[in-house]
C-alpha cells in the first residue's frame, strides 16, 4: 500500500518535471483507464460503420489516482503493421513528437464512472489497422495517464477500417472526357494545317 | 546559289526587334509581344510552366494522396522516380522532332498528348495507377527542349542565354508555383463541401486545363522561325528538310553534349529532386501544416523568376568580355557553390536556418541551369535540338539518380540525402573542365593554334562536302559568323578569317 503510494507519488513527480521541460513521454504514463471498442465483424467501412468505445478508470487502483484527471481524450491509433515504410505514422515516446494517434474520436470532462461513446468512422480514416487509446489530461492540458483496448505490445484486438476511395462516377466521366477532347483536338489541329499546306501549294 | 536568291527574292520582312542575319532578334525586351520573337517568348514560357505545374503537382498533396491511396514511402518514391524518368528519352525524341518538324508542331503535340495523364491522375485508386499517371505526366517535361531550342531559333547570339534562361526559369517556375497553387485550390474545393478525399482529385483538373490551353495557344499564335513555320519554308525551298540519321549521328557522336548532359543532371536534375521531396521534408521534420510546409517548398521554385534568368544573363555578359571560355568558368564555378550550399542545407537543423539556405542553394543551382543554357547553342548547329535534347535528358538521368540512390524508402533519413547529394553536385559539375572549343579554347586552354581554329571550320564539320555543295549548309555560315562574338573582347581586334567566306557573296 505504502509501496503503490510511493509509485504513485514518484509518478506524479516525474510528470512533474516532465510537464516543467514541456516534453511528456509516453513510458512515464501510467495505464491506469480501461478501455474497450466494440464494433461489427469483418472489415470496417469508413463513412458508415461505427465503433462503441467504452472507458474508466482500473477500479484496481487506490482512491485519488484519478484527482488530476480534468479530461478524457479518446483517440484512433495505428498498428505496427500500418506504421511500416511509413514515416509520417512513427511512434515516439516523446508525445509532442508522437505520430501514432492521428485521429480524435471523442473528448469529454473526466467522470468517475464508466463513459460510453459511439463513434461513426469519419471519411478522412484511411485503410490501415487500428486500436484505441484513451489519454487522461490535467487542468493544464498535459497528458498524466492512458488505456488502450490492446495490449502493450499492440498485437490484440486490433481492426481494420478501409477508406473511402473518394472517387465518383462524375469524375471519372469528366477525366474521359477532357482527355479524349485533348487527343481529337490534336488532330484536328494537323488536320486544319495539311489542308491550308495543300492551299497555299495551289 | 539558288537558295539565298530565294531568301531574298520574297519581300525584306519588318522585325519590331532588331535582327541579324539569320533574322534572330539581337535585342531581348521582356514586355514585348511582338510577333515572332517576343510572341514565341511568351509562348514557350507559359506552357512549359504549365507542363511543370503539372509534373509536380502531385508532391504538395501527398500528405492527402498517401492516405487515399495507401502509399508507403517506397511507393512514393518510385512514383517520384518514374515522375522524372519518362522525360529522358522524351527529351532526345523531342529534341530530334525540332530539328525535323519545328518546335511549335513538336510542343504542342506532346503538351496534347499528356494532358490525359493529367486528367487520369484525378482517377488513380492504387500505388501502381498512381505511379504510372505520375510517369506519363512526366513526359511533358519534354517541352524544356522545344522551349530552348525554339528561343535558339529566334535570338541570336549577344541574347540567347539571357532569352533561354528566361524562358527555362519562368517556366520552372512552375514546380514552385504548383506547390503554393495545388493546396490552395484543394482548401478551396474541401470549404465548398467535398470530403478530402474527393478534393484533391478534382484540383487536379486545374492544371490539365491549364496544360490543354497552352497548347491551343502555341498552335494558334505560334511561329517555328522568324520567317515563318518550318511546313511552309520547306515546300517553298527556303528552308531544307534535313536527314534524322545525320543529324541524330552529329548530335551524339558530340563529346561536350555527353558533357553537359552529366553536369545539368547535377543543377537540373537536383531542382527536379528538391520539387519532389521538399515538401514532404518540411512537413515531417519540422511538423508544418500542409499550408505552410507548401508555401517554404514553394519558395525553392519561385528563385525561379530571377535566378534562372540570372545565370543566363550571367553567361551572356561574361560572353561579351573573356568569350565562351568566360561561360564555362561562371558555369563551374555557381555550379559548385550549389553543391555546397546542397550540404550545409542537409546540416542544418533549425527552420529558418534550413529556409535560408535553402533559398541560396536554389538561386546558385537555378543560376547554374541557365549557365549551361548558354553554353549548348554552340555546341552544335545542325544537331541543336539533339544537342539540347540530350543535355535535357541528362537532367532528368540527374534527378532519377539521386531520388534512386538517396530518397526511396527509409534508407537514408531525407537530411542526410540532402547532405550527399550536395557532395554528389560539386563531384559531378567538375568534367566543365574537359570541355573544349578548338577556335576559342576551354577552362584552362586557349583556342587552338592549328588549322582548325574558325567557327566556320567548326560547323562547317558537322556537313560533308557533298551536302556543301548541296549548299545545304547555309544556315550554318551565317551561324558560325554570328558567334564570332564568342572570342570575348578579342573580336574587335581579330582580323577577319581568310579562309572560310561564304561563296555565294561572290
Amino acid at each position: 500500500m505504502a509501496a503503490r503510494g510511493l509509485l504513485l507519488a514518484s509518478f506524479l513527480l516525474f510528470s512533474c518535471f516532465a510537464e516543467t521541460y514541456g516534453m511528456i513521454s509516453f513510458s512515464s504514463l501510467p495505464r491506469t483507464l480501461v478501455v474497450t471498442a466494440s464494433h461489427r465483424q469483418g472489415l470496417l467501412k469508413a463513412d458508415e460503420d461505427k465503433i462503441t468505445v467504452i472507458w474508466g478508470l482500473n477500479q484496481s487502483f487506490p482512491a485519488g489516482t484519478d484527482s488530476a484527471y480534468t479530461t478524457i481524450k479518446v483517440k484512433l491509433c495505428y498498428a505496427p503493421i500500418s506504421q511500416v515504410d511509413r514515416a509520417w505514422r512513427k511512434t515516439v515516446d516523446h508525445l509532442s513528437k508522437d505520430k501514432t494517434c492521428q485521429f480524435k474520436i471523442v473528448s469529454r470532462p473526466y467522470s468517475n464512472t464508466n463513459q460510453t461513446f459511439q463513434w461513426t468512422i469519419e471519411c478522412d480514416v484511411p485503410t490501415a489497422t487500428y486500436f484505441v487509446r484513451a489519454y487522461a489530461f490535467n487542468a493544464e492540458d498535459h497528458e498524466v495517464a492512458y488505456g488502450q483496448n490492446t495490449d502493450a505490445k499492440k498485437t490484440t484486438n486490433l481492426f481494420e477500417i478501409q477508406a473511402i476511395t473518394g472517387r465518383h462516377v462524375s469524375l471519372d466521366i469528366a477525366s474521359v472526357c477532357f482527355s479524349a477532347f485533348s487527343i481529337v483536338a490534336l488532330m484536328g489541329f494537323f488536320f486544319a494545317e495539311k489542308r491550308k499546306g495543300r492551299k497555299a501549294q495551289q | 546559289m539558288e537558295i539565298s536568291s530565294t531568301i531574298t527574292e520574297t519581300q525584306p520582312q519588318k522585325f519590331a526587334l532588331p535582327v541579324d542575319s539569320e533574322h534572330k532578334a539581337t535585342e531581348f525586351r521582356l514586355f514585348s509581344v511582338a510577333a515572332p520573337h517576343m510572341r514565341a517568348f511568351h509562348l514557350s514560357w507559359i506552357s512549359f510552366f504549365a507542363c511543370f505545374v503539372s509534373t509536380f503537382a502531385a508532391p504538395p498533396l501527398l500528405p492527402i494522396i498517401r492516405d487515399n491511396l495507401n502509399l508507403t514511402a517506397t511507393d512514393i518514391g518510385n512514383a517520384g522516380v518514374a515522375s522524372v524518368s519518362g522525360a529522358v528519352f522524351a527529351r532526345i525524341a523531342m529534341g530530334t522532332a525540332c530539328d525535323l518538324f519545328g518546335p511549335r508542331l513538336a510542343s504542342a503535340s506532346l503538351i496534347l498528348l499528356t494532358a490525359p495523364a493529367v486528367y487520369f491522375t484525378s482517377i488513380a485508386s492504387s500505388p501502381v495507377s498512381f505511379l504510372l499517371v505520375r510517369f506519363f505526366t512526366g513526359f511533358s517535361l519534354a517541352t524544356f527542349v522545344s522551349t530552348q531550342f525554339w528561343m535558339s531559333s529566334m535570338f541570336s547570339t549577344p541574347v540567347v542565354g539571357t532569352a533561354n534562361g528566361v524562358a527555362a526559369g519562368w517556366g520552372n517556375l512552375g514546380g514552385g508555383a504548383t506547390q503554393l497553387i495545388m493546396p490552395l485550390v484543394f482548401s478551396v474545393i474541401r470549404d465548398i463541401g467535398a470530403v478530402k478525399f474527393t478534393a484533391w482529385r478534382i484540383a487536379f483538373f486545374i492544371p490539365a486545363l491549364f496544360q490543354t490551353l497552352a497548347a491551343f495557344a502555341i498552335l494558334i499564335f505560334g511561329q517555328d522561325l522568324p520567317d515563318g513555320n518550318y511546313q511552309r519554308l520547306q515546300k517553298s525551298g527556303a528552308k531544307q528538310k534535313d536527314k534524322f540519321s545525320r543529324v541524330f549521328y552529329h548530335g551524339i557522336t558530340n563529346y561536350r553534349g555527353w558533357i553537359l548532359a552529366l553536369t545539368y543532371g547535377y543543377c537540373f536534375g537536383v531542382e527536379l529532386t528538391v520539387d519532389n521531396i521538399i515538401a514532404e521534408y518540411f512537413y515531417d521534420r519540422f511538423n508544418l501544416k500542409l499550408h505552410t510546409a507548401g508555401i517554404i517548398a514553394a519558395s525553392f521554385g519561385l528563385a525561379n523568376l530571377f535566378s534562372r534568368p540570372a545565370g543566363g544573363i550571367i553567361s551572356d555578359r561574361m560572353a561579351s568580355r573573356f568569350g565562351m571560355r568566360g561561360r564555362l568558368w561562371a558555369l563551374w564555378i555557381i555550379q559548385t557553390l550549389g553543391g555546397v550550399f546542397c550540404i550545409i542545407l542537409g546540416q542544418v537543423g533549425s527552420l529558418s536556418a534550413s529556409i535560408i539556405v535553402m533559398i541560396i542553394f536554389s538561386v546558385f543551382v537555378q543560376a547554374a541551369c541557365g549557365l549551361t543554357f548558354g553554353v549548348v547553342p554552340f555546341v552544335s548547329r545542325r544537331s541543336l535540338g539533339v544537342i539540347s535534347g540530350m543535355t535535357g535528358g541528362g537532367g532528368n538521368v540527374g534527378a532519377i539518380l539521386t531520388q534512386l540512390i538517396f530518397f526511396k524508402g527509409s534508407k537514408y533519413s531525407k537530411e542526410t540525402g540532402i547532405t550527399l547529394m550536395g557532395v554528389m553536385i560539386v563531384c559531378c559539375t567538375l568534367p566543365i573542365f574537359l570541355i573544349y572549343f578548338p577556335q576559342w579554347g576551354g577552362m584552362f586552354c586557349g583556342p587552338s593554334s592549328e588549322k582548325i581554329a574558325t567557327e566556320e571550320d567548326y560547323y562547317l564539320s558537322e556537313w560533308s562536302s557533298n551536302e556543301k555543295e548541296k549548299g545545304l549548309h547555309q544556315a550554318s555560315l551565317k551561324f558560325a559568323d554570328n558567334s564570332r562574338s564568342e572570342r570575348g573582347r578579342r573580336v574587335h581586334s581579330a582580323a577577319m578569317p581568310s579562309n572560310g567566306t561564304p561563296p555565294t557573296t561572290v
